[in-house]
C-alpha cells in the first residue's frame, strides 16, 4: 500500500542562530558554521560541546547570508593573525592586517550576531543561506519521493433481503462480496503512466465445485497514459472504461449513494463498460475538458464460449443476444482477451466535461457512442437466416451539483440509445415475442441528496447523506422489426423509487442503506425490490 | 479511423501551441513564484520547502512548495501567504493522476483565498468537493491546511 497515505514534505522547524557571549565560542562556532556551510556537513559533538560552554539562552536571531560571509571572512583573518604570532613565538594579541583600502570584516558598525553552532538544527544552514539582494534564490523545491508502483483498492459488500424474480419475487435474505478491485499504478517516467484495475468479483473463483464460488478475476482496466500536453494526451491502446455518462469511469461506491449503482448503468449503460480501446484525452478551456476514444465495438451476443466457434463467429444454433428488453445493453460488451470478438467495427466515443467557473459546485457531461456495426459474425435467426449490420447510437447528458457551503446535492442525467435496423437484432429473431426490442431505448433519472455533517467521531469528520432517486427506463420505445412476433409484456418500462442513507466515516469509507420499489408494466410485477446494505471504500 | 488522425493531430498540436503548459507540469516554480509575487526581490529560503519573500527590503509574504498524493501519484502544489499569514495563491505546478485533474481549476483553486490558520479548511462545508476527484480535494485541502498552520501562524 506504498504511497496511499496523504504525504507532506512539511520540513523541519526554521533554524535559528544565537548570540554568543564569548569570544571563545564565537571562533569555534564561527569555524563550525564555516564548515557546515562549506560542506553541508555539521560535526555535531564539537557544536554541541561549544554550545554547552557557552550557549546563552538568547533570543533566536536570523542571520543573513552577509553575516554568514562576514563572519567567515572575519574567522580567516584571525586565523592568519594566530599563525602568524605563532610563528613569531608570542601569544600577544595584535591588530589584524591591513590591506590597504580594503575594509576589516571583523569591524562592522553595527553589531551582528555572531555565529555558533547550537543543535542539530544547525544542519538547515546550509539551505539558510540568504539571497543577495534584489536576487532570487534558484533553490529547486523538493522532489516528491521517488515514485514506486502503489496499489489503490476500492471495493464493496452487500447484504440484506432482497426479491427474486426468478423465484416469483420471493423476498430471501443474502450476502454478497461484490468486489474487491486492486488498481495498481506505476510512473515509468513523469509523463508515461501505467494503470491498471484487478477485479474480484463475488467472492472469486475456484477450481473445486466445493468451494462454491462462481464469482470472476478479470482485468477492467490496463493502459498506459502518454501526459503530452495538457491539452492532448493519449492513451495506448489497452483495456479502457467508455467515456459515456458519469458513473460508468467513476463506479467506486462513494460516488453514488445507493448500495448498487444506479439503475441507468445496470443496463442501459452497461457498467462498468469497458473495451479495447484507444483515446486522446484534455483540456479545451476553462473548465472544458474532452476524451475522444477509438474503441473495439460492442457486439450483440451475450452468450457463453461454448456458443462461438474457433473460427470466432455465432456457433449454429439458438443462443442469446447482446441486446434484450431485460437487460438492455448488459451482455453486449466485447470480450477483452485472446483475439475472441465476433465483430471487425471500431466504435467511436466523446465526451466533454464541463465544470462553469460561474457555477461552483456544477458539474456536467455530454457523451456519445456509435457503432457502425453491431453484428456479429455468425448472427442468424432462428429460423437459419443470416443476420445483417445494425448500427448503435447512444447519446448521454448528466449533471451533478452541490450547492456551494450547503449539504444539499442534486444530480440528472438522461440516455438515449437508437439501434440502427431492429430488424437485424438477434432478440428480434429468436423465437421469444416476448424480449422484444424497438428502435430506440432511453432512460432518465433525478436525485436529490443533503449532506449532513455528523461531527468528529473515531478522529475523522462523519457525514450523513439520505437521498431519493426517481429512474425511468424504456427498453422497448418503438419502432419494432423482426421476425418475431411482437408481443411485449410491459417488463420493458419501469420506474425505480430508491432512497436511502449513506454515512461516510471519512471520504474513502461509506456505509449505506438502501430501499428500492421496482415498479413495471409487466401484470405479474417486477419483483425486483430490495432492502440492503452496503459497505463501500475507496483508497 | 486514417482521417480521424489526420485531422485530429494537426489541430491539436496547433491548440498545444497556445499554452505554455504540460501534461502534468502545469507551472513551473518559477513562473508560480512570479504569479504570486510579481514585484518580489528576493526568496529567501527559510527551509527547503519555504522561502520568505521581500519586496524592496520589506517582506511581502511566503511562498511553500509541497506535494500530496492524490489517489495514486503525487500532486505538486505552491501555496502562497502574505504578510498576515492568510493564503494568497494556491497553482496546481504538476498534475500526474489518470483521473481528478478537475482540482487545477482556478474556481476551485481559488476557495482557499483569504483563508488562514483558524480556519477550519473542511471539504463539504467551506471547500466544494469536485465529484470524480474526492480524494485530491480531499488531500489537498489537507495537506495546505498543515502549510498555513505551520507557515501562516503569527505571519513568521
Amino acid at each position: 500500500m506504498l504511497g496511499r497515505r496523504v504525504e507532506s514534505c512539511v520540513a523541519a522547524p526554521r533554524a535559528h542562530v544565537c548570540v554568543c557571549s564569548t569570544r571563545k565560542s564565537v571562533l569555534a562556532g564561527a569555524m563550525s558554521c564555516a564548515i557546515a556551510a562549506a560542506t553541508g556537513f555539521t560535526p555535531s559533538a564539537f557544536a554541541q560541546s561549544a554550545e554547552k560552554k557557552a550557549q546563552p539562552k538568547s533570543a533566536p536571531t536570523e542571520i543573513t547570508s552577509q553575516d554568514l560571509l562576514r563572519n567567515i571572512a572575519c574567522l580567516e583573518q584571525r586565523l592568519r593573525v594566530l599563525e602568524a604570532q605563532k610563528a613569531a613565538g608570542t601569544t600577544s594579541r595584535q591588530s589584524p592586517p591591513q590591506n590597504g583600502g580594503e575594509q576589516d570584516p571583523c569591524t562592522e558598525k553595527e553589531p551582528k550576531p555572531w555565529i555558533t553552532t547550537t543543535t542539530a538544527e544547525h544542519l538547515s544552514l546550509k539551505v539558510d543561506a540568504a539571497a543577495p539582494i534584489g536576487k532570487d534564490v534558484a533553490t529547486p523545491p523538493p522532489p516528491p519521493p521517488v515514485e514506486v508502483i502503489s496499489f489503490g483498492a476500492y471495493g464493496e459488500i452487500k447484504f440484506g433481503r432482497l426479491q427474486n424474480p426468478d423465484a416469483g419475487g420471493q423476498w430471501q435474505t443474502g450476502f454478497d462480496a461484490a468486489r474487491v478491485v486492486l488498481s495498481p499504478t506505476y510512473a515509468i517516467t513523469k509523463n508515461i503512466i501505467f494503470n491498471a484495475e484487478l477485479e474480484f468479483e463475488h467472492g472469486g473463483i475456484a477450481v473445486d465445485s466445493d468451494d462454491k464460488l462462481a464469482g470472476s478475476i478479470d482485468v477492467e482496466q490496463l493502459f498506459i497514459d502518454f501526459k503530452i500536453h495538457e491539452r492532448f494526451n493519449w492513451r495506448a491502446p489497452g483495456i479502457d472504461l467508455i467515456p459515456i455518462g458519469y458513473i460508468n469511469e467513476h463506479h467506486e461506491p462513494n460516488q453514488f449513494y445507493s448500495v448498487n449503482r444506479p439503475e441507468l448503468y445496470l443496463g442501459l449503460i452497461p457498467s462498468t463498460w469497458r473495451a479495447p480501446a484507444t483515446r486522446v484525452y484534455g483540456l479545451l478551456g476553462n473548465g472544458l475538458n474532452y476524451a475522444f476514444q477509438v474503441s473495439q465495438s460492442v457486439e450483440d451476443f451475450g452468450d457463453s464460449f461454448d456458443k462461438r466457434t474457433d473460427a470466432n463467429i455465432v456457433a449454429p444454433g439458438p443462443y442469446v443476444g447482446g441486446f434484450s428488453i431485460d437487460s438492455a445493453l448488459g451482455l453486449s460488451r466485447t470480450p477483452v482477451g485472446d483475439f475472441r470478438q465476433l465483430n471487425d467495427t471500431l466504435a467511436y466515443a466523446g465526451r466533454l466535461d464541463y465544470q462553469p467557473p460561474w457555477l461552483p459546485g456544477f458539474a456536467g457531461s455530454v457523451s456519445g457512442y456509435y457503432s457502425p456495426n453491431t453484428t456479429p459474425r455468425g448472427a442468424h435467426a432462428d429460423s437459419g437466416d443470416a443476420l445483417g449490420k445494425s448500427s448503435l447510437t447512444m447519446l448521454d447528458a448528466e449533471f451533478r451539483y452541490r450547492v456551494p457551503e450547503r449539504g444539499l446535492e442534486l444530480r440528472g442525467e438522461y440516455v438515449w440509445v437508437a439501434f440502427g435496423n431492429p430488424a437485424n437484432l438477434r432478440a428480434n429473431n429468436d423465437g421469444d415475442d416476448t424480449n422484444n426490442i424497438g428502435k430506440t431505448m432511453y432512460g432518465y433519472s433525478g436525485e436529490i441528496a443533503y449532506h449532513f455533517p455528523l461531527g468528529t467521531i473515531l478522529e475523522s469528520e462523519w457525514e450523513a447523506v439520505p437521498f431519493y432517486r426517481y429512474t425511468f427506463e424504456n427498453f422497448q420505445a418503438s419502432g419494432f422489426a423482426g421476425a418475431d412476433l411482437n408481443a411485449p409484456t410491459g417488463q420493458g418500462q419501469m420506474q425505480f423509487h430508491t432512497a436511502g442513507i449513506a454515512i461516510m466515516p471519512s471520504p474513502k469509507l461509506v456505509l449505506k442503506l438502501t430501499y428500492q420499489k421496482a415498479i413495471n408494466n409487466d401484470p405479474t410485477g417486477a419483483n425486483a425490490d430490495y432492502v440492503l446494505g452496503g459497505v463501500g471504500f475507496s483508497f | 479511423m486514417v482521417a480521424w488522425v489526420r485531422l485530429a493531430v494537426p489541430a491539436a498540436f496547433v491548440a498545444s501551441m497556445g499554452s505554455p503548459a504540460h501534461a502534468i507540469q502545469y507551472l513551473t516554480v518559477e513562473q508560480s513564484r512570479k504569479l504570486s509575487f510579481p514585484s518580489a526581490t528576493d526568496f529567501v529560503p527559510i527551509d527547503a520547502q519555504a522561502w520568505k519573500v521581500a519586496s524592496d527590503g520589506k517582506t511581502v509574504g511566503r511562498y511553500i512548495v509541497d506535494h500530496v498524493i492524490g489517489k495514486h501519484l503525487y500532486i505538486d502544489y505552491a501555496v502562497t501567504l502574505d504578510a498576515g499569514g492568510h493564503i494568497q495563491r494556491v497553482d496546481i505546478l504538476q498534475y500526474r493522476e489518470a483521473y481528478g485533474g478537475e482540482v487545477r481549476d482556478r474556481s476551485w483553486l481559488n476557495q482557499f483565498v483569504g483563508k488562514n490558520s483558524a480556519s477550519t479548511l473542511r471539504v463539504g462545508a467551506d471547500i466544494r468537493n469536485i465529484s470524480g476527484a474526492t480524494l485530491s480535494c480531499h488531500h489537498l485541502t489537507e495537506g495546505i491546511k498543515r502549510i498555513v498552520t505551520r507557515y501562516g501562524k503569527d505571519g513568521r
